[in-house]
């Protein structure tokens, strides 16, 4: 799999919000504070396993729903609520994984010495899931299973989409376009699912 | 999955659920560690099966209990099951989908109170877990925790304003947990909460709440509805712990002082070399 895997489209995690997302069976998660800073972090706080996908953003932290364990965009907890005169030892952290956003799109790696790539701008279309193992999905669209994007022609237009494995039998796109008519992409690519997913079942 | 081979597990007493929901004459399916059961209720008693064979079978404190195996212990004494001017009231069953150990945890957990409750059991504005003390009975095989104390919101049914709870907890066996608590109505005594739970599979839990309390203002519903409320704020926190078997394996996860009776319980379980319901480690030779 590449260095850089999209993971989600930057439109779908506006400041404020977390949102979990399953990158090759792992639970991670995005979230967004005040700075605009996508943070991707693995879905679990290291108190008592709670995903914090659940949690919430005040400012630039995350708070766990379970105790409160608020964490800085660093991935260090800052703030433990029942013991409110500790000074948390930097020991205690989230796992994070390096992030990136280009695209209009979020990015992971597990290796954040690599660069992340550099996209234009782009359109977002829509984020879909498709019951279909990657493989048969990028035969299907052109694509490459060593590439994070696949290049589709559509109208005037040439989507550029992300792509991750969910787990071996599952994918998730993440459409973006110069000036695609976004309705006609979103239609287009939903046709797409309907035959891939049907031709899984027959 | 089956019956699981862990003695540790195998040799307790577990419920099966309150008398009240296994009718006359009617056959019930219920599980536990594993295996599939029937329950039939006669004119003489209850009868329990697994695999053909019957059984061992108590009715103790509204509940019926059974165990796969031989249990060192009778079932844990419950003296205020005798006090006649206590409620009982039952809630349950709630099937969550998690390992039955976490929900014990749960159970003994301060300081979730003004995230998970909020503005019933704790309140954000005093979210500090004061210091207590934990102690482990060898004479009775419990675990007790003490001098708990926690700001309420509202903390019973019956509550009108905030108020300083004392709490104590006590865990009888691995998979049954009661706490004492100041009632709002009656400040020198104490109501008791107990959570027993029925472990269904590693993964899948079935929690029954038992309440013997001192209340003479609110009726059965609004007792029983307001512990259902609590734990489906709970459940939500439960069935979203990664893993969700508990883990005993040092540094999985971070405790804190608050923490002191999860703890003491882990360690427990550990000494009695349980392994259902808990996340199989790697940091030990043959594991």
């Amino acid at each position: 799999m590449a260095d850089w895997i999209p993971i989600a489209l930057s439109r779908d995690v506006p400041v404020g919000i977390t949102r979990a997302v399953i990158v090759d069976t792992r639970e991670v998660m995005i979230w967004r504070g005040e700075d605009g800073v996508a943070q991707v972090w693995e879905d679990r706080c290291p108190h008592r396993g709670m995903r914090l996908s659940l949690g919430f953003v005040r400012g630039n932290a995350l708070n766990c729903l379970y105790h409160g364990w608020q964490y800085g965009a660093g991935a260090n907890c800052l703030r433990i609520p029942a013991h409110p005169d500790l000074t948390v030892p930097p020991t205690i952290r989230a796992n994070a994984f390096a992030a990136a956003e280009t695209g209009g799109m979020v990015w992971m790696s597990d290796d954040s010495a690599a660069p992340p790539p550099q996209l234009p701008a782009l359109t977002p279309v829509i984020s879909l899931a498709i019951e279909v193992a990657p493989e048969r999905v990028l035969a299907e669209l052109g694509g490459s299973t060593a590439e994070p994007l696949i290049e589709l022609p559509f109208a005037a237009d040439t989507l550029q989409i992300g792509w991750h494995r969910v787990h071996a039998a599952k994918t998730m796109l993440h459409a973006t376009g110069a000036g695609a008519d976004i309705g006609a992409a979103t239609a287009h690519l939903r046709a797409l699912r309907q035959n891939l997913e049907q031709g899984v079942a027959a | 999955m089956s019956l699981t081979d862990d003695r540790a597990a195998l040799d307790q007493w577990y419920t099966l659920g309150a008398l009240q929901d296994f009718p006359d004459g009617a056959e019930v399916h219920s599980r536990l560690l594993g295996e599939d059961l029937t329950v039939r209720r006669l004119a003489d008693g209850v009868e329990v099966r697994a695999a053909g064979r019957a059984l061992p079978v108590r009715t103790e404190y509204g509940h019926l209990w059974t165990s796969f195996g031989t249990p060192e212990r009778n079932l844990f004494e419950l003296p205020e099951s005798r006090e006649p001017d206590r409620r009982w009231i039952h809630c349950g069953p709630v099937r969550v989908r998690a390992s039955g150990l976490r929900l014990v945890e749960n159970f003994l957990d301060l300081a979730h109170f003004p995230y998970v409750h909020t503005d019933i059991l704790g309140s954000e504005a005093h979210p500090e877990v004061a210091k207590y003390e934990v102690e482990q009975r060898r004479d009775v095989d419990e675990l007790w925790a003490t001098k708990c104390e926690f700001y309420q919101p509202k903390a019973a049914a019956a509550s009108d304003e905030g108020q300083i709870s004392k709490y104590m907890y006590r865990v009888v066996s691995p998979f049954n947990v009661m706490l004492y608590k100041t009632p709002p109505t009656a400040p020198d005594r104490w109501d008791v909460i107990a959570l027993f739970v029925q472990p269904v599979d590693e993964a899948v839990s079935v929690a029954n709440a038992f309440m013997l309390v001192i209340d003479d203002t609110s009726t059965d519903a609004e007792l029983s509805a307001f512990q259902q409320m609590i734990f489906v704020q709970d459940k939500i926190v439960l069935e979203n712990q990664r893993p969700s078997l508990l883990p005993l394996q040092p540094g999985r996860e971070t405790p804190t002082r608050a923490d002191l009776s999860s703890v003491l319980y882990r360690r427990w379980l550990k000494e009695k070399q349980l392994r259902f319901g808990t996340e199989p480690r790697t940091d030990l030779p043959n594991a």
